[in-house]
């Protein structure tokens, strides 16, 4: 038996799956004191179950999303080695930031070191602004850890107390001001998170559940909770990742589709692409600052079943805010859902409010006209954007020919529709897109039964450059030394297989090395003078991504 | 509304190369990606990242005879990138973006309108394609192709060397010091359009002084009076001071503040081949003064300012060469003169081309009609002696944007008669004033239209 859970910032979410079946569903609002939010809804959906059945229970939290969002995170400092390169008047961090001399080029190699006294001082004066916690940062730093590993321990020295978080941990991609966001937010959120994490384990103790605990992240992959304090902003976006996971689970194997997630506000669309959820190309977008934290490719419309409408001379437009629930609910202004109301496409509130909304919207007698004319234009906004996210997804750059020779005309078959919005309006945008549509009987709780399928995912890169006669695993932050000039793709990948499963095995997972697989692999000849002086590898594996299984029809809804 | 940005197409063919270890090989745009990944630009607000389209073959044979067939002298790389520059082409003539580099692989300029095989690792003129097609497409008037690479742009020299609405300004090392030993000061173009080839010629070991001096002086007051629609930068590295093949003192900052001057709308890469110590940092350096963006901070490992400096003979020098040649652009339009002799209105000149890279030795006879109401069709007759490229002979006739129909028909009549006669393997003809191409193939007696 299974457990998801979806600690939402208004709901908590659950569910209980066996053997493919959703046997219980539960919410309890997220209060001010979400342990109780979370007993509430594990206590509903464990009634009457024996807590020694349970194998796993994976939750999946929007916390540290809404603390970025509303600001409420440590204060940090920064200590950034850039060198020379685009001017560090772009590097608007907003927390106090001091360079340091040192720089590390796009081989990995030191071409100016650090300067000690430099680094006291800037020390000092982070320890006069009162910070405790300090990023250190450098450009390529993943391609050479040592300036950022020596400053790090100038920084334990001096300071024991302080918690230092590193960029090539944090953000071992290419992108520096990418890995310098990310490793700011890691650093700030990593206290609320380890709270998070603690109500948690309260809360299964007191339940005396003992099945293993796993933390959603962003991907769609999970982690066990002991190992997920170490990367907190992981986790942030798994609310968008859990509900592309739970529908993914309702859709058949291979499939190609759209999951819409129309909530009151937003909408909020994924792709699956022949059966695979697809990942975002660079990282997340948090708050407006870009990170290198892995994501699925996920799009939010400014459109929903609560947004604002208005008439402006003669034509409706949608507002991408909310000002309260549907008139037909009670609300202050017309929305989308009055307009499913008048047309009967949902049973939700008042039908003469419906009706009254659209006649604040213009149309005294008519209302099933202006109804019809907001329907229209609600699946035009939103499938235009699903349209816009497939010609997104072929014009992403490519940097081999035949990468730009494979990408294909690709649309989706079908439409999978969950959150509160989407009776009524995933049939049109399927119909306008020529696809079926489905509607889980389980949308409501889609985030959570997400949660429950998502796979325990783990990932580790391997870049060597035999001239230099070193590699690099990036995930673990190990350096390693290649004695011969003969090293190749072969032996990196026995490197990293053998790494991987040894990490998995850590992780409380059974994976075999044929189940391994490789999601990119770069082998460059460095040529010098006409002769190969060296090779550059860098490949990364991972374990099998996706849902543990599909959920069968025939379950019943809580 | 949002601020125009400049357009990127990065597009290093990591898996194609001219032969494992040439300098035209899979790693050569490798550090470059690693930089301008790492720091981070593509995410800047001015930069807007492309995915390059394929030229398809009429866009090649509009530009090129290609001989026998496009196919067989171009691989899916050559499209790609001729198809990243019109990518970018079409961004910028719509307005979509403010200008564009298209940093891209195999390069180009060393391929010239007829096409027997590769030239300077160059098989197709990416540059001219574009041109051709933002012509052909979108019928702009003039255009400025500013060749920045240390070798002389000969290949897109030859495509336009009688063409007056197309000025070719090129500035190199001496040819007497580097391939392809041409690009000489007395190379101004053809009898109808004199001085709308420009070569600057420039000792080894120039400075960045001296290159912002011929900018100034030179390349923008003949670009204010020719007054472009659309500037194309051929923007070739191998001037950088690391550069293994050429020999000048170039600089990142040099190549920037290269770039800001000359404004162009597109930049295309050529050439560059220290991959490790010059292309990082001269490609982040040329996409930051495109967007306007603060360069200062860009500077190879072992630069420091002031490292080179020029001496003031050499100065001199060039103050004297560039005045020389801003005189041939003052009499431009009536001087009438071309290297060659004029028989019965047909202007005619013989041509020796060597392929590097395919060891083709080509002999060419150009013949230009001289008309009074265009700029005249053109005959050139090609003829292949070693290598490995295909013997024989063929007839390409090239009709001009804008021609009058009694060129058109005479270059129509020629190729129809042309069709009979054993002297061909193959003729084409290339009416660009109706975007009409032929090929025939008089062995198999077969006719295609690419
Ligand atoms: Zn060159
Ligand atoms: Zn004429």
């Amino acid at each position: 038996m299974y457990i998801g859970v979806d600690v939402g910032g208004t709901y908590t979410d659950a569910v209980l799956l066996e053997k493919n079946q959703i046997k219980a569903s539960a919410k309890a609002p997220s209060g001010k004191n979400l342990l109780s939010s979370i007993l509430e809804a594990i206590d509903k959906v464990l009634q009457g179950v024996d807590p020694g059945r349970l194998k796993r229970i994976v939750f999946s939290t929007t916390m540290i999303t809404n603390l970025i969002a509303e600001r409420k995170y440590d204060p940090v400092a920064l200590l950034l080695i850039p060198g020379p390169g685009l001017s560090y008047t772009y590097y608007q961090f907003n927390t106090f930031t001091r360079i340091l001399t040192g720089t590390i080029d796009y081989r990995g190699r030191e071409t100016v070191s650090l300067k000690e006294r430099e680094v006291e001082a800037a020390l000092d004066e982070i320890a006069d602004q009162g910070f405790k916690k300090v990023c250190v940062i450098g450009k390529f730093s993943p391609r050479n850890t040592s300036h950022e590993k020596r400053l790090a321990m100038l920084v334990k020295e001096k300071y024991p107390d302080w918690e230092v978080e590193l960029g090539h941990l944090a953000g071992g991609q290419l992108n520096f001001p990418r890995r310098v966001v990310t490793t700011y937010l890691t650093a700030a959120t990593r206290e609320s998170f380890h709270h998070f994490l603690n109500l948690v384990r309260q809360s299964l103790a007191e339940r005396q559940i003992t099945a293993e605990a796993l933390i959603l992240k962003a991907d769609g992959g999970t982690l066990p909770m002991e190992n997920s304090d170490k990367i907190p902003v992981e986790t942030i976006f798994s609310g968008p990742a859990a509900s592309t996971l739970g529908a993914l689970a309702l859709t058949s194997p291979g499939e190609t589709a759209v999951i819409a997630d129309i909530g009151g506000t937003t909408t909020d669309l994924a792709l699956i692409l022949n059966g695979q959820p697809l990942l975002s190309a660079k990282g997340a977008r948090i708050e407006g600052q870009l990170t290198q934290v892995r994501t699925l490719a996920v799009k939010s419309v400014p459109i929903g079943g609560d947004s604002v409408l208005e008439r402006m001379g003669n034509e409706i437009i949608i507002h991408g805010k909310r000002m309260g629930p549907a008139y037909c609910m009670g609300g202050p202004v017309p929305t989308p859902t009055d307009a499913l109301r008048v047309l009967g496409l949902t049973t939700l509130g008042d039908q003469n409010r419906a009706a009254e909304a659209m006649a604040i919207l213009g149309e005294r007698n008519g209302s099933r006209v202006i109804a019809e004319k907001i329907l229209n234009l609600v699946v035009d906004g939103i499938s235009s954007q699903i349209n816009k996210m497939f010609q997104e997804w072929e014009l992403e750059p490519a940097y081999r020919v035949w990468e730009i020779l494979q990408k294909r005309k690709v649309r989706p078959s079908t439409v999978v529709g969950v959150g509160g919005g989407a009776n009524g309006l995933v049939d049109r945008i399927a119909e306008k897109l020529g696809c079926r549509s489905i509607i889980p009987p389980y949308a409501a709780v889609a985030n959570a039964v997400g949660a429950a399928v998502a796979k325990t995912t783990l990932q580790l890169s391997l870049r060597a450059d035999t001239e230099r006669g070193s590699y690099l695993l990036q995930e673990e932050g190990f350096e390693g030394k290649i004695d011969s000039k003969q090293f190749n793709e072969k032996q990196a990948l026995d490197i990293l297989r053998e790494r991987l499963i040894r990490m998995a095995a850590r992780h409380g997972l059974d994976v075999k090395p044929e189940q391994l697989e490789v999601t990119h692999q770069e082998v460059f000849n460095m040529v010098r003078d006409w002769q190969t002086k060296g090779r550059l590898i860098d490949i990364t594996v991972q374990t099998p991504r996706g849902i543990t299984g599909r959920i069968e029809a025939g379950g019943q809804e809580g | 509304m949002r601020c125009k940005q400049t357009g990127l197409i990065f597009f290093p063919a990591f898996d194609w190369a001219i032969s494992p270890t040439h300098p035209e090989r899979e790693e050569r745009l490798l550090y470059t990606r690693d930089q301008i990944f790492e720091e981070g630009i593509i995410d800047l607000p001015q930069i807007a990242e492309f995915t390059p389209q394929l030229a398809s073959i009429h866009d090649i044979a509009r530009t090129h005879f290609c001989v026998p067939q496009v196919e067989s002298q171009t691989t899916e790389a050559h499209l790609i990138a001729a198809g990243a520059a019109i990518t970018l082409a079409d961004q910028i003539v719509a307005g979509l973006i403010d200008n564009g580099f298209a940093l891209v692989r195999p390069p180009g300029h060393h391929a010239m309108r007829v096409v027997h095989g590769n030239r300077g690792f160059c098989n197709i003129n990416n540059e001219a394609v574009m041109v051709e097609y933002l012509r052909s497409r979108h019928g702009l008037k003039r255009v400025a192709i500013i060749d920045t690479d240390v070798h002389h742009g000969d290949g897109t020299q030859d495509i336009f060397w009688h063409d007056p609405d197309v000025l070719f300004i090129s500035f190199h090392q001496d040819g007497r010091t580097l391939y392809p030993g041409t690009g000489f000061i007395y190379e101004l173009g053809g009898p109808c359009a004199y001085a709308r080839t420009i070569n600057i010629p420039l000792p080894p070991g120039t400075t960045d002084d001296s290159l912002l001096y011929i900018v100034d002086n030179l390349i923008l007051p003949v670009l204010e009076e020719f007054r472009p629609d659309f500037i194309v930068n051929s923007a070739g590295q191998d001037n950088h001071y690391t550069d293994p093949l050429g020999s000048m003192r170039i600089t990142a900052q040099g190549y920037a503040r290269l770039t800001e001057k000359l404004r162009p709308d597109l930049a295309v890469l050529e050439g560059g081949y220290a991959i490790e110590t010059a292309l990082p940092y001269v490609n982040m350096a040329i996409i930051l003064a495109l967007a306007g963006l603060d360069y200062s901070n860009v500077r190879e490992p072992d630069f420091w300012p002031g490292r080179f400096k020029e001496t003031s003979q050499r100065t001199e020098q060039l103050k004297r060469l560039v005045d020389g040649l801003l005189k041939h652009w003052k009499n431009r339009d009536t001087t009438l003169t071309g290297r060659g002799k004029t028989v019965n209105g047909y202007y005619e000149r013989e041509k020796l081309i060597f392929y590097d890279t395919d060891y083709i030795e080509e002999h060419q006879t150009e013949k230009l009609r001289i008309c009074s109401n265009c700029t005249g069709y053109l005959s050139i007759e090609s003829e292949v002696s070693h290598g490995f490229g295909q013997a024989g002979k063929v007839l390409c006739l090239s009709v001009p944007f804008g021609a009058c129909s009694k060129c058109r028909n005479e270059a129509a009549d020629l190729y129809t008669g042309a069709k009979k006669s054993v002297v061909y393997n193959y003729i084409y003809l290339q009416d660009k004033s109706s975007d009409y191409l032929l090929g025939y193939d008089t062995k198999a007696g077969k006719e295609w239209r690419p």
